[in-house]
């Protein structure tokens, strides 16, 4: 915009700009990412899938409706083949999206219900509570995750449950990290200062002022929760203690498919593309959305 | 410094003792015992001895007892599942593959990784850097199996170059080695790029640059010194991690290394073996945190140990 009044040539009167919230902004630098909006279109149309897969799979998941033509290569019929048991393939498939992302939320839930307030405490108290708490998080940075994971479904036999157990107790980590720098940045500003000096107790700061105003990072450690959660689920399963059949889960069928991958490679393939299409296009998402919410943190 | 180290030994200390008594719980906790399997059935009088021989008959806090003088001293017992060998002797078979094909990964992995994250931070915004970025995500977001499966697929099944799993011949170590070395390439991308740009950023830069300094010598000499903090503090433990954290690729390629006794200690209640797996990565991971921010200290004076800012 030219304004180049002490020439006289013309006097550019800017617009009135219309007052625009941080929402606002964030969302724009959020569209501007392509790469984040199309890890978001895919999620919804995974979640979409995933809710309404019954209206366009031709049998339940688990019926081994199609024995004769069991293993069949992939064709007009049967869009991802035929697996071992005379199952529809393209059916599981969409029927595993149910399960990874129903795991991937829950897991991302209770891993936000875990290190929010940790994080709260650990970043407002400082000192001796801040201490006890890192060290508990070095506990989960130094003990060999696959083992514990192991260990875990070994001791409740694993399933559905376990598997959410399971990556919330790795997920919260993050969030917990996530939240209490942002709290310990905040903890020291003049609106804390003056609610504490107004009397407010420590536990209404957090829930009034400082957990609102984390809420970025909050929405970020969440998102990020989930394809960390989605991928554990699929090692576990893959190592055999994750969902049980004939409940379809993409590690599950990967598992399966590594046996006639030399052969049959469908059955390996297309499991092992869902699930890798999944987690980076949530990752995507969560990426894009850290970027927009907190421009200083980019590309971390 | 020494007080710094003494502190952090004190922690490691603290942290060893807390992982074990909580893995020796969990471990016992698990229903069933190391000789109640399925293929070869022992009538309960035999159980009953092997059981008194081992000690598991004692309560579990005087098993954990002895079974930690004896870690003291590096006396792991003996594994039940080759109850001619001890523990060491097991593992001791078993580091070698882990060690050698993990380490290969991220020793060829690291290098490559900082050529492409400098690649990307230096032509930003370009084709070069979208390539970097859309493999920096790909190597950490698909599951460390799956890119295992894929090229056994594509170079042992479709194109038929390569062996697909097993070993002992090189030939059969280049798979799983570019399986290994995704994550570290795909960390490294990341860290250089994001740390090259944070200096390249910096005033020091314009004023080398004022000074006519050529852009090589900028960027070799004083750009990638200032950014390779970071890059120094990861190597260490995310060796270890790849070294130890193998069982998906050693169980992809059939790799008899580390990997394969994690899910066989705990499938046959092999407590001895369990204990001595975890404490052992765990102690590692440790030193690895230790040494490299001992590292980093060292590359960078402006952290002083022990004196917190406040």
């Amino acid at each position: 915009m030219s304004t180049q009044t002490d020439t006289g040539l013309e006097l550019a009167v800017p617009p009135p700009t219309p007052h625009r919230s941080p929402a606002w902004f964030a969302w724009r630098r959020f569209l501007a990412n392509k790469a984040a909006v199309a890890g978001g279109v895919v999620m919804l149309v995974l979640i979409l899938a995933a809710i309404l897969a019954p209206l366009f799979t031709k049998t339940d998941p688990a019926a081994q409706a199609f024995l004769t033509q069991s293993l069949a290569f992939p064709s007009a019929d049967f869009w991802f083949g035929v697996d071992d048991l005379g199952r529809d393939f393209f059916t599981r498939i969409v029927y595993g999206a149910r399960v990874s992302l129903t795991i991937g939320f829950a897991a991302a839930t209770f891993s936000a219900l875990i290190g929010i307030p940790l994080g709260a405490l650990a970043g407002y108290f400082g000192g001796r509570t801040d201490w006890v708490i890192m060290r508990i998080i070095e506990l989960f940075s130094v003990v060999p995750a696959p083992l514990t994971a192991l260990l875990l479904g070994a001791l409740t036999g694993g399933g559905f449950v376990t598997i959410v157990v399971i990556s919330a107790l790795f997920g919260w980590v993050n969030v917990c990290l996530l939240v209490r720098a942002q709290v310990k940045a905040l903890r020291e500003k003049e609106f804390i200062r003056a609610a504490q000096a107004l009397g407010a107790s420590p536990g209404y700061v957090i829930r009034r002022h400082l957990i609102p105003n984390a809420v970025s990072p909050i929405i970020v450690g969440f998102v990020l929760a989930i394809p960390l959660a989605m991928m554990l689920e699929a090692s576990l399963s893959f190592l055999g203690i994750g969902v049980p059949p004939p409940t379809p889960s993409w590690g599950q069928m990967i598992n399966t498919g590594m046996n006639f991958m030399f052969f049959y490679w469908h059955m390996a393939v297309f499991p092992t593309a869902a699930l890798a299409i999944t987690v980076l296009a949530t990752t995507l998402f969560g990426d894009g959305l850290r970027d927009a919410l907190d421009p200083t943190l980019k590309g971390r | 410094m020494v007080l710094f180290i003494l502190r952090r030994l004190l922690s490691i200390a603290f942290t060893f003792f807390v992982v074990s008594v909580i893995v020796f719980l969990m471990m016992h906790a698990v229903p069933g015992g190391p000789f109640d399997g399925y293929d070869m059935p022992v009538s309960k009088a035999v159980r009953d001895t092997l059981m008194a021989k081992l000690g598991l008959d004692q309560p579990l806090w005087v098993q954990y007892v002895n079974y930690m003088k004896g870690v003291l001293v590096f006396d792991f017992g003996y594994p039940y599942q080759a109850p001619g060998e001890t523990v060491i002797s097991l593992l001791a078979n078993a580091w070698p593959p882990s060690l050698l094909l993990g380490g290969l990964g991220v020793l060829i992995g690291a290098p490559l990784g900082i050529l492409l994250g400098m690649a990307a931070a230096l032509r930003r915004n370009t084709w070069i850097d979208y390539f970097a970025s859309a493999l920096a995500t790909l190597g950490l977001t698909i599951p460390v199996f799956v890119i295992s499966m894929l090229l056994i697929l594509i170079f042992a099944v479709w194109l038929n170059w390569l062996p697909a799993s097993g070993w002992g011949k090189p030939e059969r170590w280049i798979l799983p080695i570019i399986a290994y070395a995704a994550i570290p390439i795909a960390t490294y991308a990341r860290y250089t790029r994001s740390a090259m740009l944070d200096t390249l950023n910096r005033p020091f830069v314009t004023a080398l640059r004022a000074k006519g300094l050529s852009e090589r010598r900028i960027i070799f000499q004083h750009v990638l010194r200032n950014s390779a903090i970071p890059m120094v503090a990861v190597f260490l433990p995310m060796f270890i991690g790849t070294a130890t954290g193998s069982i998906f690729v050693e169980a992809m390629f059939r790799i008899p290394g580390l990997g394969s006794y994690f899910v066989s200690s705990i499938e046959n209640r092999d407590y001895p073996l369990e204990m001595a797996l975890v404490l052992m990565v765990t102690l590692m991971f440790c030193f690895a945190y230790l040494i490299s921010d001992i590292c980093y200290a060292w590359l960078n004076p402006r952290i002083r140990f022990g004196e917190q800012p406040k």
